[in-house]
């Protein structure tokens, strides 16, 4: 498990081309100012709650972590043998920084940490996934929050 | 990823997309992304580098006070902070090799002071408990198979055994700390355990079976270049 750069071939072709479909530019949303920045993070590393059913490869929808579930609740069930997976084991803020989020939040550097973040699954087609990632767009928005940091696994 | 940033903006959100892999932003051009330089699986750089963790936070949202020129990808500055190799790390207990169930037990207690250690476990996403898992899978293709519990198929329920295992050993690998990389905890868990060799049977059986579930998850349960036997060298 390293850098893209390390991985052997054929792997790394694979990864490096994998399901890259083609978008026009979209028009940028305005920024919120800095103090008014409520930030959630949306990861693609399958997380889940302890309990809950794990996602499946190419799964479309998506799982909710609120902020305040413990370390220990939060799972990863992306399973692929391709990404390392002892740095989360060692620190879930390597793949869901929200300790780090409300650390910028109580030292002024954006508004608020969002409540709740958001995890879909890795390697699945973006576009099937076009439906519940506007839905949980929606969901956001209903709840203040007016940025998103994507993070990927 | 980068798909979804463009659905959420559309939507109305500012987004910011973190990226490992530069070709697929490139391909993809989501509105605003920044590159880091680490390592599959660690986004946000080294496990407890604090620091390195806020540097990739700012510097992402700091592309939200870039002009809008879309799309925008910056390469983050910062370098990767995971320490040297340790060459002189060992796992940290004798292990028995008689079966890989007596090497399981003698893994527990290790994991059990790693789970002290590091404050949590990430082993849970197959509903079963470590020893069981690895009886799991160890029977799931024998004449006595251990029945699978309500709630997951079996094929699921194998795969995600499978992911427990590797996560129970490997946990337990960190258990007195030291810096062994991410590649010489996976040589060591593929090499040198019986565990890892029962996958690799497991894998070597799911990718000959008639049952296309097996089939279907075969071929994820082993690092690429150690299922392959032209890879492997053999």
């Amino acid at each position: 498990m390293v850098r893209l750069a390390d991985i052997p071939e054929p792997e790394r072709t694979v990864i490096a081309g994998l399901n890259c479909p083609a978008y026009a530019d979209t028009p940028p949303v305005t920024p919120a100012t800095a103090a008014e920045r409520h930030v959630a993070i949306v990861s693609t590393a399958g997380l889940i709650l302890r309990g809950e059913r794990p996602m499946l490869a190419n799964e479309t929808g998506y799982r909710a972590i609120p902020s305040s579930a413990p370390d220990g609740d939060v799972l990863c069930s992306h399973v692929s043998t391709n990404f390392d997976r002892t740095g989360f084991q060692q620190d879930l803020n390597v793949m869901l920084p929200r300790d780090r989020l409300r650390e910028l939040e109580q030292q002024g550097e954006i508004g608020r940490a969002a409540d709740t973040h958001y995890a879909f699954m890795g390697a699945t087609s973006p576009e099937k996934m076009q439906d519940k990632a506007r839905e949980v767009g929606r969901s956001m928005l209903a709840l203040g929050v007016n940025t998103v940091v994507l993070a990927p696994v | 990823m980068s798909g979804l940033a463009h659905y959420l903006e559309d939507e109305g959100l500012a987004t910011v997309v973190v990226a490992l892999v530069r070709e697929h932003v490139v391909s993809m051009r989501p509105p605003r992304a920044l590159w880091v330089p680490f390592e599959l699986g660690r986004p946000f750089g080294a496990p407890g580098d604090v620091e390195m963790q806020l540097s990739v936070l700012r510097a992402a949202l700091a592309l939200l006070e870039q002009p809008a020129k879309q799309p925008l990808l910056v390469d983050f500055e910062g370098q990767d902070s995971t320490p040297p190799v340790d060459p002189n790390w060992r796992f940290p207990a004798q292990l028995e090799h008689g079966s890989v169930l007596a090497e399981a037990a003698a893994v527990m207690p290790v994991w059990q002071l790693a789970c002290e250690r590091l404050g949590r476990t990430s082993v849970g996403i197959s509903g079963l408990n470590p020893e069981t898992a690895v009886d799991f899978v160890a029977r799931y293709l024998s004449p006595d198979p251990l029945p699978n519990p309500k709630g997951m198929a079996p094929v699921s329920r194998v795969r995600f055994a499978i992911d427990d295992i590797k996560a129970f050993y490997l946990e337990a690998a960190l258990a007195q700390g030291g810096h062994p990389s991410s590649r010489q905890l996976r040589d060591w868990f593929w090499n040198e355990t019986l565990a890892g060799g029962m996958i690799r049977e497991f894998q070597d059986k799911a990718l000959a079976s008639d049952d296309a579930n097996l089939n279907r998850i075969a071929g994820s349960l082993v690092p690429a270049e150690l299922t392959f036997s032209y890879l492997r060298g053999n």
